[in-house]
């Protein structure tokens, strides 16, 4: 229970930092442009430090997790994709995994039924819940750039009228919010209410959950109970992408609060379990190739050991083993 | 603790299907028994239903609030804090208002905010 608690209340400690230091000692120049800078340069630099670490550490041989046949005689029939064989298969395998989740589609569960016996099953669940929810976080964020381009992309256009396909409340009402709330919602659930899963649950697993959880329910309260105003919002974000110094204008306490929140998720991003954004791309098990019979893949920093062969020992040592009895090979 | 598969499949979307009719629904559905409405008032432009700082920042709700009420309850009349009444309509605004044709479009573009009023309504730009 202390695992659950201690996070949430994290993040309820971390909103009220931000109402306080807003409502009460007017820090809005701190909050609106001091930490997102520090928050956004945090990320940046985190970021590239761990995957330029990553990138350097030495991967010498072929060690992909293979579900399938690997390409072998003519007449044996492989599986391209579970088993790949050449650099775009293994490239399609990764963007399948990333856009689709395909190892947890493939999750099967083990469990004991009441009659004492043991079933296997397959388990989608945690696939459809995590799928809605990246994919609906994502579009969430894109559609942000109305905020952060003075000509919104046109892409965000699209997304923002795909997203309120349905037209109805005053703003617009959003799908993906409700998508992210609810899946959100699962993913707590699920750790909490599965006696597995909830056994090795982290409060690192559970913060960056609320944590996230708080900010879309901001954005939504934000959004369709308080009714922002959102000139300032986007004159400070114009502001911030073009690296002024100048203080915010009158914005509602809430903002500040899912700005803080949205800051402290990106300065923690380089330090969490969050960075598999950037290392499901490097993980060796997914994005190399399964070609270790095909081709030798040699240690690159093998020592260079000199051997000494047999004969090279009988050359320098023939006189002496001929004396001693011993039997040569060359005469 | 195993989660129960029934619990699952039936009750988490009627949850779901719960709260979003319940979000749908908002405030404006309780059907009360209409009152005496209040003394119609004519369109009147020429002065402004609040402070322009206070219309910048909250004229959204201020409309939203006008449909509601002037749609859904019939009551078109609005009392201003000072005791003035107008009409709650969007002819009351602009009547004054659309002679700048960009009056809306101006921060509406720059902030990409485009709520589907002029689905319906003449916007200043189509107004001669």
């Amino acid at each position: 229970m202390k695992k659950i608690l201690i996070p949430l209340a994290m993040v309820a400690a971390l909103a009220l930092v931000a109402y306080v230091g807003v409502e009460y000692l007017k820090l809005q120049f701190i909050f609106g442009v001091v930490i997102p800078y520090a928050a956004a340069v945090l990320f940046v630099a985190g970021f590239l430090y761990r995957i330029a670490d990553w990138l350097i550490r030495p991967v010498p041989f072929r060690i992909p997790t293979t579900a399938g046949q690997e390409k072998s005689l003519d007449w044996i029939r492989r599986n391209p994709v579970e088993s790949p064989h050449r650099a775009w298969e293994a490239a399609a395998r990764v963007l399948s995994e990333v856009l689709l989740f395909r190892s947890l589609f493939r999750n099967t569960r083990a469990e004991l039924r009441k009659d004492a016996s043991l079933a296997y099953a397959s388990n989608k669940w945690l696939w459809l819940g995590g799928l809605a929810f990246h994919w609906s976080l994502l579009v969430i964020v894109l559609r942000h750039a109305r905020f952060f381009f003075a000509m919104v992309p046109g892409f965000a256009d699209f997304l923002d009228h795909a997203d309120s396909f349905f037209d109805v409340t005053l703003p617009a009402f959003y799908i993906s919010d409700a998508i992210a709330l609810g899946a959100i919602t699962f993913l707590v659930a699920r750790r909490f209410f599965d006696a597995k899963v909830r056994m090795i649950s982290l409060p690192t697993d559970y913060f960056p959950l609320f944590l996230i959880g708080g900010i879309v329910l901001i954005g939504v309260l934000m959004r369709y109970v308080v009714r922002l105003n959102v000139m300032p919002v986007k004159d400070l974000m114009l502001q911030l992408m073009n690296f002024g110094f100048d203080p915010p204008g009158e914005i509602g306490t809430l903002f500040y609060i899912h700005l803080f929140l949205i800051s402290v998720l990106l300065a923690y991003f380089p330090l969490s379990k969050l960075m598999h954004m950037g290392g499901i791309f490097l993980s060796p098990t997914r994005n190399l190739c399964n070609n270790s019979r095909e081709k030798r893949h040699v240690n690159p920093w093998n020592p260079d050991i000199k051997f000494r062969t047999y004969s090279e020992y009988e050359d320098d040592f023939r006189e002496k083993m001929k004396k001693a009895g011993l039997p040569v090979e060359k005469q | 603790m195993r989660i129960n598969k029934t619990i699952l499949t039936i009750g988490l979307p009627a949850l779901l299907m719960f709260a979003l009719l319940a979000f749908f629904r908002q405030s404006g559905n309780a059907v009360e028994s209409p009152k005496a409405p209040p003394a119609p008032v004519t369109v009147d432009s020429t002065r402004c239903i609040a402070q322009t700082e206070y219309m910048r920042a909250n004229h959204m709700k201020v409309l939203h609030e006008w449909r509601n009420s002037s749609v859904r309850e019939g009551n078109r009349v609005y009392t201003s804090p000072n005791g003035s009444r107008f009409q709650k309509s969007l002819n009351t605004c602009l009547g004054c208002h659309s002679t700048n044709r960009l009056f809306c479009f101006n921060c509406h573009m720059y902030a990409n905010v485009r709520p589907k009023c002029w689905n319906c309504h003449l916007s200043p730009m189509e107004t001669p």
